[in-house]
């Protein structure tokens, strides 16, 4: 095996090609509308991208581990409306009534990798089931009715979790600070840590690694547990940040977060995923949302460029799989 | 004189009705390759399966070095002392080699908190052991499982079963599907791990590559062991296929 150049080895990476496609469509955005990298739209473009990020870093993990989790909308939905809920009928301040959300997408999580590992039910079946179930006790406990959120003004809690501040004219948002320590953290673990190996065992082989001593099913609950509280503090800052908690929001979050997650260059089927890409998945998808809109293209054409761009990554992706399986 | 490392006595073992093991006894010594032959329904894999952990026995004892051990899974296997390289499933394609050859028993450096694997160290043992099982050519530690050839994965996890000192390492078909030169690799690399004290059990179809490496050949046949004291040298390879295929027997009864 040859000593490969730097370039070369660089151009091999699966992030890659999501790095490309990201500088292009920077680039064509703001060709187009020079406002597009103005302060006060990244800082908005920021705000709104983290949020489904969160969600997708733990999206990654999981699905390294070859799981994926639909019920992740679902709970960003339900979360926000039980922690209003609770707060507003004066049950407990708001901190409690976060703790007890978060506790809450826990369980559902946990009920999600019990499913899937013990009855070995594929999670596309299991999340499916709990995707109706969260979004229905979200519709039903409160008639489909969003909640009031408006006396959170001032809250310390608030402020921490989702509050925003001035850093010259840029708007910088916690939730961006959140979401960089997350994905740092996600990073780590994945690459770094027996836990990140283990994982990747469990979506790669998960008879091997079960013979090694791996415990595949503590490894998958663990990220089911995950993925539902990101999904979770994702809700809830969102319903922070616009002031309103409706049992519908988050519908359809989950394939758009999946899409974050493969156009990345994670792998569907397991066994290898990239934080980085997934990063860089983000950023493609929300800064298309926002761009196509500030260019003037109707809003109502995004899913075709969204589902244009993953066909295109799973081709370029699928081509360096092979590349990659050859030993190039 | 080499000792008993492993001693299974009486193993029974049902699929619901089917009596796939019956009365199976079998002694493994140190220091020793042993043939596993049989035909295909012979009860090769379920015997291995029994002592690779990963089917429960129905009856019957299972020593290792005279005490009595319960295999329960593989992992249980694997802490015995009893690795089984099955073909092409004991590796995670997508991982490195050195990460595969710690797999389950990574090295942490720093804080436990911080569960950080001791990369530079798995890296560095993955060399040595690579060296030592006749791996000549440049492979770094960081390539993946999935770019390397049938023979080199054989290889790895070899490599591994020696790394960790397993007692016994089970091979289930290891020369399937590998070109001549790959076979002869992995007959190697079996002779390598009975020189440094490892006993195996050599499962393969094809007789030649049995013959070319093992001490001893014991044939199964019903779900019974036939016979477990053949000696290759001593032996013709159309008389264990006799043995096999049961015409020996037969001609034993009728004679």
């Amino acid at each position: 095996m040859q000593q490969r150049t730097f370039l070369q080895s660089f151009v091999s990476k699966p992030e890659f090609g999501p790095l490309v496609l990201l500088v292009l469509e920077l680039m064509v955005f703001w060709s187009f509308n020079s406002d597009f990298l103005s302060l006060p739209n990244i800082s908005n473009t920021l705000s709104f991208t983290v949020e489904l990020g969160l969600i997708a870093l733990a999206m990654t993990l999981l699905m390294t581990a070859g799981e994926f989790d639909l019920s992740v909308g679902s709970v960003f939905g339900f979360s926000a409306v039980l922690m209003w809920t609770l707060f507003n009928s004066e049950m407990m301040p708001l901190g409690v009534a976060f703790l007890v959300a978060i506790a809450a997408s826990l369980l559902i999580g946990f009920v999600n990798g019990w499913f899937v590992t013990k009855l070995n039910i594929p999670s596309f079946l299991v999340t499916l089931g709990m995707l109706l179930v969260v979004r229905g006790t979200a519709l039903y406990v409160t008639d489909g009715f969003p909640q009031r959120t408006w006396n959170a003004q001032g809250n310390l809690f608030a402020n921490v979790l989702a509050g925003s501040y001035f850093i010259g004219s840029f708007r910088m948002y916690m939730s961006v600070i959140w979401f960089a320590l997350a994905a740092v953290a996600a990073h780590y673990v994945l690459t770094k840590t027996k836990a990140g190996n283990w994982i990747q065992a469990s979506g790669g082989n998960p008879n091997a690694a079960r013979a090694r001593g791996v415990n595949v099913s503590r490894t998958k609950i663990c990220l089911f547990m995950a993925s539902s509280a990101m999904a979770s503090l994702a809700g809830i800052i969102s319903s922070i940040r616009t002031s309103a908690a409706n049992p519908n929001s988050g519908t359809g979050y989950e394939l758009e977060v999946i899409a974050m997650v493969v156009i990345g260059g994670t792998v569907l089927t397991g066994g290898r995923g990239t934080i980085i890409g997934t990063v860089l998945g983000i950023f493609i998808l929300r800064v298309m949302r926002n761009g196509i809109v500030m260019i003037g293209v109707p809003g109502l054409a995004y899913n075709i460029f969204i589902g244009a761009i993953i066909l295109g990554m799973m081709a370029l992706h699928s081509w360096l799989e092979r590349r990659h399986n050859s030993g190039v | 004189m080499a000792e008993d490392l492993i001693r299974m006595e009486k193993i029974n073992k049902f699929y619901g009705r089917i009596h796939a093991l019956r009365d199976v006894n079998l002694t493994v010594r140190t220091h020793e390759v042993v043939g596993l032959l049989g035909d295909n329904g012979a009860g090769k894999s379920t015997l291995i399966k029994v002592l690779s952990g990963a089917v429960p026995l129905t009856s019957g004892n299972i020593l290792i070095k005279g005490r009595k051990v319960e295999l329960k899974s593989t992992a249980d296997a694997i802490a015995n002392g009893i690795e089984t390289i099955f073909q092409d499933s004991a590796l995670v394609p997508q991982l490195s080699i050195a990460r595969n050859l710690f797999l389950g028993r990574e090295p942490i450096k720093g804080g436990s908190f911080l569960n950080r694997l001791d990369q530079d160290a798995m890296n560095a043992s993955a060399r040595e052991l690579l060296k030592r099982v006749g791996i000549t050519k440049d492979i770094p530690p960081e390539t993946p499982i999935a770019a390397l050839s049938g023979g080199e994965r054989q290889a790895v996890a070899i490599a591994r079963a020696m790394q960790f000192d397993s007692e016994l390492i089970i091979l289930d078909e290891p020369t399937n599907n590998l070109g001549v030169a790959e076979t002869q690799g992995v007959l190697r690399f079996v002779r390598e791990a009975r020189d440094t004290g490892h006993s195996c059990i050599f499962i393969a179809h094809n007789i030649h590559h049995v013959f070319q490496v093992v001490d001893r050949i014991i044939v199964m046949r019903g779900g019974r062991v036939v016979a477990d004291d053949i000696d290759p040298k001593h032996t013709t390879i159309e008389q264990v296929e006799r043995i096999i295929t049961g015409e020996e027997l037969l001609h034993a009864i009728t004679a």
